[in-house]
């Protein structure tokens, strides 16, 4: 392992790439790109939650002015397969879904019909005049009553609602639960959200009839494997479908997999041999794109006087929504596996259980496992405030120290070069622990409710391939690169990520700068395009800067060997030995210190392209190389957060007075882009925790379909976030990169909760369940105050008689 | 009462003669007839802030504005803000402290505070994030470009060496 300071490229802190376009309004976003003579898509949406099709009547949209047609599932069904999601895990029954309905509509928004029209304000007129006669059904909207022996099956060809179910256990829980001083249960309920990107999804097909090729513009975070989909479920080879993807306006796990619209869309360009267009609008965004969370978790933990967590179990029940596009147990899966992170727990069980219901499907939202850390450090809590101890003390009793690195976690997980312990306390001393419980107190005296959380966080960064082969997960964690010096010594890369918004082309570029030896600036990362990337996995998780980084890396070295190789051809010594690229000049190794041979790359590269007899023996023309790279099973970064709020008693108002993050996520490629993410992932986690909420009413309707509706934190909510940087390379990796950007989401609902709860202890009543809006709190505080405050009040009051 | 309108407006100091459907929203004239894609259409209900533009030097939502209410009217968009190739103050801040992410939202947080700080010259934190408040970001925080902003309002009052 290198250490930090021996780059030269990589950790500099430079300015992004895209910044200029995206500034200037020059940006090239799908919605920007011109088709001359593209249709424009609009979908006919159900507004039920649960309702039989008994019929869908087309002629009044069909005979509309500008309409080219009208199609509905049976259509779809004759241009395109249907999703079949049978992998081999056991508990996981097999799904299927058609490309649009058939039968029935399984939640509010279901499409259930296309309108294509020349423009977007006649395709959306045209789409209210399709008619669509409905029996409605009983709509399931709770994971309880969807397990209801008689309620009403989601999904017809399954026997009930519970689409998957696992459970594991490791050690001995009843052991240790009889060994214990207390068993502490606690709850927490993660609510429904949607990603809601700034730009919402939509794509623009393109078939070239004469080629019989499609062309698929659309933002996406995997290309690839999209277009692996697009051509297996159109029936095509992959020779025949190229995916681009244009400027991406956020995605966060939004835009990965292949929707029923965007197929429906390509389905359609193909059938009318012209191209077809679509942009959802944000009421489709929030009702009808794809939803995440709605997690509820119960802990047992068996617990020594001393806080010492003997033993764990998990109870977990998720509420999928209505269709799945993962397999189901694909996010609950990994809290479960990673749970007792930073803790030092042995004796740990679970129970999973993924449940259909009447709700849009749910899919992988920015840190897939986010309830992850609060249900670990909430529980940590919920002891420490059970035995009446403080929690951090309750942390260091329990935490994961550098001598018990590597440490298997129950589930097999095997963590090293971690720092939970370290991170803890310096997020501790930042705070002043004892200064602030000194604060706590005179403030409680004065009636008002400070309150302290810790979150410590540890965060599954980059999947190897291993792992997915442990999970039974169809799929691959490696990454593919190519590095290709040009003629002119400038160089040119390639890698199988997209970005949607992080900064990618600065941070990638300085990876290949490091493992070449050139300036960042001579290097350009190609991104996005099938026909141009190499088959890569696309970017999902915090595999961005490891797979992508360390594939770039370790490929940028094999095109210096390369170089290296023919320089000393050039400079007539034996080997490359003595050897290397300094700022894209070739140095030798002479009198104990590195001078420049006077040879550049470019001279190399010329030689390479344009005098191939000249190059040495065994040598091929050209600079061109490609490399794989699977990372190791599974990355981990680790973070503790620390959060001082305060609550108001009289409107359930909560300020957050102190933010802070220390974070070990390893080598960095570029501290400006990591901090982006840090700050960005702790705002986009506590706008969850705090706000954001996607709401169902008893019927199946969804009440939270604008943005008045689904709120997003502005930057009166968004606190100023102190970011700690400790970090520690991976030894494992290229250059020791660990990855990260989803941790912040982990440890801000984990953190504001478990602050929150202190504030709250005086009270003596707990949160189970997020969103901690001002409604919710108050009605806590209401809570006790109809039953313990009066009470206190009274005891008060008797002893102050019996005084 | 759908038949297309003739109407004039100045675009970013240019005067357009155009026809458009009396039902067609700025943003969508904007970004289609006029090829000014730089202005973002978020959510198409007034929220998110994303397609503001100035419209007579004021702050407003194209998605909320039909293009016919412009007969006479100046629109200002992202497009103009930088001179050639030299960002103006704003953008550069935004550039240096990292204030943006995946520039979806960024033309209408630049249009916003184009208006605002020419009006005021020197706020506040506080200041700034009330203003702010009616962009949504979902990417950054907005601790970024709360701090690029306040470095611009220096900038503009002090010059670039400030």
């Amino acid at each position: 392992m290198t250490a930090k300071n021996d780059f030269r490229y990589i950790g500099q802190p430079l300015p992004r790439r895209e910044d200029r376009r995206f500034l200037i309004g020059k940006g090239r976003y799908l919605d920007d790109i011109a088709m001359p003579g593209a249709l424009h898509a609009c979908f006919v949406r159900s507004p039920h939650g649960h309702a039989r099709i008994l019929s869908v009547d087309c002629a009044a949209a069909r005979a509309m002015p500008g309409v080219a047609g009208v199609f509905v599932g049976e259509d779809l069904a004759c241009w395109t397969t249907s999703l079949r999601l049978a992998p081999p895990i056991e508990g996981l029954h097999p799904v299927e879904m058609t490309t649009l309905p058939i039968d029935k509509v399984r939640f509010h928004g279901d499409p259930v019909a296309v309108v294509l029209a020349e423009d977007r304000y006649v395709a959306e007129d045209a789409a209210e005049r399709v008619e669509v006669e409905y029996e409605p059904i009983d709509s399931v909207v709770d994971t309880d009553s969807a397990l209801r022996p008689d309620a009403p099956k989601v999904d017809e060809a399954l026997s009930g609602n519970l689409v998957s179910h696992q459970f594991f256990s490791a050690g001995d829980i009843a052991a240790r639960s009889a060994e214990a001083e207390r068993i502490v249960e606690a709850r927490f309920d993660l609510h429904r959200h949607t990603h809601s990107p700034m730009e919402t999804r939509g794509c623009l097909a393109d078939w070239d009839a004469g080629r019989e090729h499609l062309t698929m513009h659309i933002g996406t975070q995997a290309p690839h494997p999209l277009r692996g989909q697009l051509a297996g479920r159109l029936r095509m080879r992959e020779t025949q479908v190229t995916v681009i993807s244009p400027d991406i306006g956020g995605a966060f796990g939004q835009k990965i997999a292949l929707y029923r619209e965007e197929l429906a869309v390509a389905a359609l360009s193909r059938h009318l041999a012209r191209p077809v267009r679509w942009r959802e609008d944000r009421m489709e965004n929030l009702t009808s794109a794809s939803h995440a969370r709605e997690t509820h978790c119960v802990t047992r933990a068996s617990v020594r006087a001393d806080g010492r967590i003997l033993g764990l179990e998990l109870e977990l029940t998720e509420d999928f929504g209505a269709y799945c596009f993962y397999p189901a147990n694909y996010m609950a899966r990994v809290i479960a596996m990673i749970l007792t992170g930073p803790y030092r727990i042995n004796d740990y069980a679970f129970d999973v259980k993924v449940v259909l219901t009447n709700k849009c499907g749910n899919g992988p939202m920015r840190a897939p496992m986010a309830i992850t850390s609060w249900v670990m450090d909430g529980t940590i809590d919920a002891v420490a405030s059970d035995l009446g101890l403080e929690p951090l003390e309750v942390r260091r009793v329990n935490a994961l120290r550098a001598e018990d690195l590597p440490f298997a976690m129950p589930t097999g997980e095997v963590l090293e070069d971690v720092t939970p312990l370290e991170t803890l306390e310096a997020a501790a001393a930042a705070i002043d622990v004892p200064a602030f419980r000194q604060r706590q107190e005179e403030a409680r005296q004065a009636g008002r409710l400070l309150g302290l959380g810790f979150c410590t966080v540890i965060e599954s960064t980059t999947y190897g391939s291993q792992f997915y082969k442990a999970a039974g997960i169809p799929g691959s964690g490696h990454e593919a690169a190519w590095v290709r010096i040009e003629p002119s010594g400038v160089v040119n890369a390639s890698v199988g990520l997209m970005g949607s918004g992080q900064g990618y082309e600065t941070p990638l570029a300085q990876a290949v700068a490091e493992g070449l030896g050139v300036p960042t600036e001579s290097v350009i990362v190609h991104m996005g395009h099938t026909d141009i990337a190499p088959y890569g996995m696309g970017s999902r998780g915090g595999r961005g800067a490891t797979a992508g980084g360390g594939t770039l890396y370790l490929c940028a070295q094999k095109a210096r060997d390369k170089a290296l190789a023919i320089a000393a051809g050039m400079l007539n010594v034996n080997d490359a030995q003595g050897l290397r690229i300094h700022d894209g000049r070739i140095e030798q190794y002479l009198d104990a210190e590195w001078q420049h041979s006077g040879l550049t790359l470019s001279d190399v590269a010329r030689r390479a392209y344009l005098d191939p007899t000249a190059l040495p023996e065994g040598i091929t023309p050209g600079l061109d190389v490609s490399l794989t790279y699977d990372p190791p099973p599974m990355t981990y970064s680790n973070a503790t957060h620390a959060c001082e709020v305060e609550i108001d008693p009289a409107t359930g108002r909560l300020s957050i007075a102190r933010y802070i993050v220390a974070e070990d996520c390893g080598t960095v490629l570029n501290p400006v882009v990591v901090k982006g993410q840090q700050q960005g992932a702790v705002a986009m986690g506590l706008s969850g925790a705090l706000m954001e909420e996607v709401v169902y009413d008893s019927a199946g309707q969804n009440i939270s379909a604008t943005f008045a509706d689904y709120l997003i934190a502005s930057a009166c909510e968004v606190p100023q976030i102190e970011i700690l940087p400790m970090h520690t390379p991976n030894r494992r990796t290229p250059v020791g990169i660990k990855g990260m950007a989803e941790g912040g989401i982990m440890g801000s609902i984990g953190v504001i909760a478990n602050a929150v709860n202190d504030a709250l202890i005086p009270i003596g009543v707990r949160v189970e369940q997020l969103p901690l809006t001002p409604q919710r709190i108050r009605a806590l505080l209401r809570a006790a105050e109809c039953t313990d405050f009066r009470r206190t009040i009274s005891e008060t009051r008797m002893k102050t008689h019996d005084g | 009462m759908t038949a297309p309108v003739e109407i004039s407006l100045v675009v970013n100091g240019e005067t357009r003669e155009i026809r458009v459907p009396p039902r067609k929203l700025l943003s969508d004239v904007l970004r289609e007839d006029l090829h000014l894609t730089g202005t973002h259409v978020g959510c198409e209900h007034g929220i998110c802030g994303a397609c503001t533009v100035l419209i007579d030097g004021e702050p407003a939502r194209s998605c909320l504005t039909f293009a016919v209410q412009m007969e006479g009217h100046e629109v200002t968009t992202i497009e103009s803000v930088a001179t050639g190739d030299a960002f103006g103050p704003l953008q550069q801040a935004l550039h240096e402290e990292h204030g943006l992410q995946c520039g979806f939202c960024t033309a209408g947080i630049v249009m916003t505070f184009e208006a605002y700080l020419r009006e005021n010259p020197d706020p506040d934190e506080a200041e700034v994030r009330e203003v702010l408040s009616g962009n949504i970001c979902r990417c950054t925080g907005y601790q970024s470009i709360v701090a690029a902003i306040l470095k611009a309002a220096r900038v503009i009052r002090e010059g670039p060496s400030a």
